[in-house]
């Protein structure tokens, strides 16, 4: 028997010489809904974009459909799937996104059998297979069609990481700056958000490095960490940071490997996409760097680890966990239940664990945090202290 | 009339089954104007890792893949996550003819997540109240629902409850 099943239905007719009318259906074992818009065949402009519900969930869900004109005026060419995401998605409805995600595959798959009917014009037997791997002005007009979205998605995707000083090529280790560190007597440790991010060095956080800065001396921390996706801040960059704000700001990384995110310190190479973790840990460890479990147990919107019967015993055999140095006991985003099970994973293998907010905006920054035996002034005694384990994580905010 | 007759008509179709007792088995099968292709994957319990892995095209207009299956073994141990897309984008990279059977693993990976959080849903109670209530609940405990789509946005019924609590604790 089938635990569940989920059925897209989409059909595109052609309205008139200049439009196509796209219908899609999504059906499944939980949401039933539809789309119905409009697509200009010169340019992949969408219009006229209404939905309907015919099954949902929550007693809010009809909130969705006054949202879907977000999706008014894109361009459905390649590479809109981005946006789709984080228009449709986060301010409609991710199931919504999904089926508009189908629908302009659908509308581009169009063109281009509408494009091989004109090839036929002259030349009847050409076939759609002949066309497609013949005329490449096909694929050059579809990925030229309009550089409107283009621009935008690419903006918003890893590429926009290049603003300001962050594709400085980087450099040696940030030591101790100029100005001095102060310490903050009465609290006993010194306490550093060990995972944060910013806007643009990760395209899905929202705020400037410097009003995280600000954020973070606002509510007394005495450091961050700069985790900012597959992206290495330069050397400089940092210390110039560290001097406007007379706080200590310190480089690390998330890098994504194969089996889950990975916080990393005392490492500049710049990895971008996807990375083996044996791999990881052998260039990591040859320059004296520390590995770190990001979130090792971040589960789904409407369920968690131990929903589905994970037990810390199971967990703690998991192949990363032969890798890693230490682990992301306090992670801001994920549930109390998946922090739990991280703190009985790394207690189970003896693993020193850290605490970080993993803030994307200054709302959440230092929530949570890691408090360090000693002070850091820099890469060097961060990363000695972490060696050390003198260090354990703590809810701050 | 000729605009009724339709110039493209796509099915795609994601099932989720139990096997072995426990692990899940998804199959997301696609059949358009086009293109005719199947993914299978087999994702082991509980860990949620990705344990085997199937693909082809019984049809399709451009260039054969050389050694899809072989290449597609590559997602062997990758955990169906938080995360997993950008995972599996990377690992099976990024050619054009690649990317319908990538996002073909994709929905087999959404199915699995469906299955389960159909599982939750099924919780519900099925008056108004309750389900206000329970859904309410839901976004306190997973605050990764929080603003991220119109049902759980910011300053609406369901995030309420939370919103009072963020501003008690943060004043």
């Amino acid at each position: 028997m089938f635990d569940f099943m989920r059925n897209k239905v989409v059909d595109v007719a052609r309205l008139d010489q200049e439009t196509l009318e796209v219908h899609g259906i999504l059906d499944d074992s939980i949401y039933s809904l539809e789309l119905d818009f409009k697509v200009n065949i010169s340019d992949l402009i969408c219009s006229g974009v209404k939905g309907r519900w015919l099954r949902w969930t929550t007693p809010e869900c009809p909130r969705a459909i006054d949202f879907l004109n977000e999706a008014e005026g894109f361009c459905l060419e390649a590479g809109i799937d981005n946006k789709i995401h984080k228009t449709v998605g986060r301010r409609s409805c991710r199931h919504f996104a999904n089926l508009f995600i189908e629908c302009a595959h659908a509308v581009r798959e169009t063109i281009k059998l509408l494009g091989w009917q004109e090839a036929q014009k002259k030349n009847p037997d050409l076939t759609f297979k002949q066309f497609m791997l013949t005329d490449e002005k096909v694929l050059e007009a579809q990925s030229s069609v309009v550089v409107e979205n283009h621009k935008e998605v690419s903006t918003s995707g890893s590429g926009g990481a290049g603003g300001d000083a962050a594709c400085v090529k980087p450099s040696a280790r940030v030591e101790s700056p100029t100005t001095s560190r102060k310490s903050h007597p009465g609290q006993g440790n010194f306490i550093i958000d060990m995972h944060l991010h910013t806007s643009p060095a990760s395209p899905c956080a929202s705020d400037s490095v410097d009003a995280m800065i600000q954020e973070a001396k606002r509510i007394g921390l005495q450091g961050i960490c700069l985790t900012d996706h597959n992206h290495v801040w330069s050397a400089d960059a940092v210390l110039a940071l560290r001097e406007k704000h007379d706080f200590l700001v310190l480089r690390a990384n998330e890098i994504i490997t194969e089996q889950g995110d990975i916080l990393v310190f005392g490492f500049d190479e710049d990895i971008q996409g996807i990375i083996k973790l044996v791999e990881l840990k052998k260039r990591v460890a040859a320059v004296g760097g520390f590995i770190v479990a990001a979130h090792p147990f971040r589960g789904f919107l409407t369920f968690g680890a131990d929903d589905v019967g994970l037990t810390p015993e199971s967990a703690m055999a998991r192949e990363m966990f032969k890798w890693v140095d230490g682990v992301e006991t306090l992670n801001g985003k994920v549930t109390e239940t998946e922090n739990k099970l991280s703190q009985d994973v790394a207690k189970g293998l003896g693993l020193p664990s850290t605490g970080g907010s993993d803030a994307h905006d200054i709302s959440t920054v230092g929530v949570y945090a890691t408090a360090f035996d000693e002070i850091i002034d820099g890469e060097e005694t961060l990363l000695a202290a972490l060696k050390a384990g003198k260090y354990h994580p703590v809810v701050f905010r | 009339m000729s605009n009724n007759i339709l110039k493209f008509a796509m099915n795609r179709n994601t099932s989720v089954e139990k096997i072995n007792g426990a692990n899940l088995r998804s199959v997301c099968r696609l059949r358009d104007t086009l293109t005719d292709a199947e993914v299978v994957i087999e994702v082991k319990m509980p860990d949620m890792a990705i344990c085997a892995i199937s693909g082809h095209f019984r049809h399709a207009y451009f260039e054969e893949i050389e050694d899809l299956d072989q290449r597609l073994q590559v997602l062997i141990g990758v955990r169906v996550a938080a995360g997993m897309l950008k995972i599996i984008k990377g690992l099976m990279g990024e050619e054009e003819k690649i990317h319908q059977i990538v996002y073909m693993v994709e929905e087999c990976c959404h199915g699995v997540i469906l299955t389960l959080t159909r599982k939750v849903l099924l919780k519900a109670p099925d008056d108004e109240a309750g389900k206000f209530s329970f859904y309410s609940n839901m976004v306190q405990k997973s605050i990764r629902l929080y603003d991220r789509c119109a049902a759980f946005a910011k300053g609406t019924p369901l995030v309420a409850e939370l919103e009072s609590e963020k501003t008690e604790g943060g004043a």
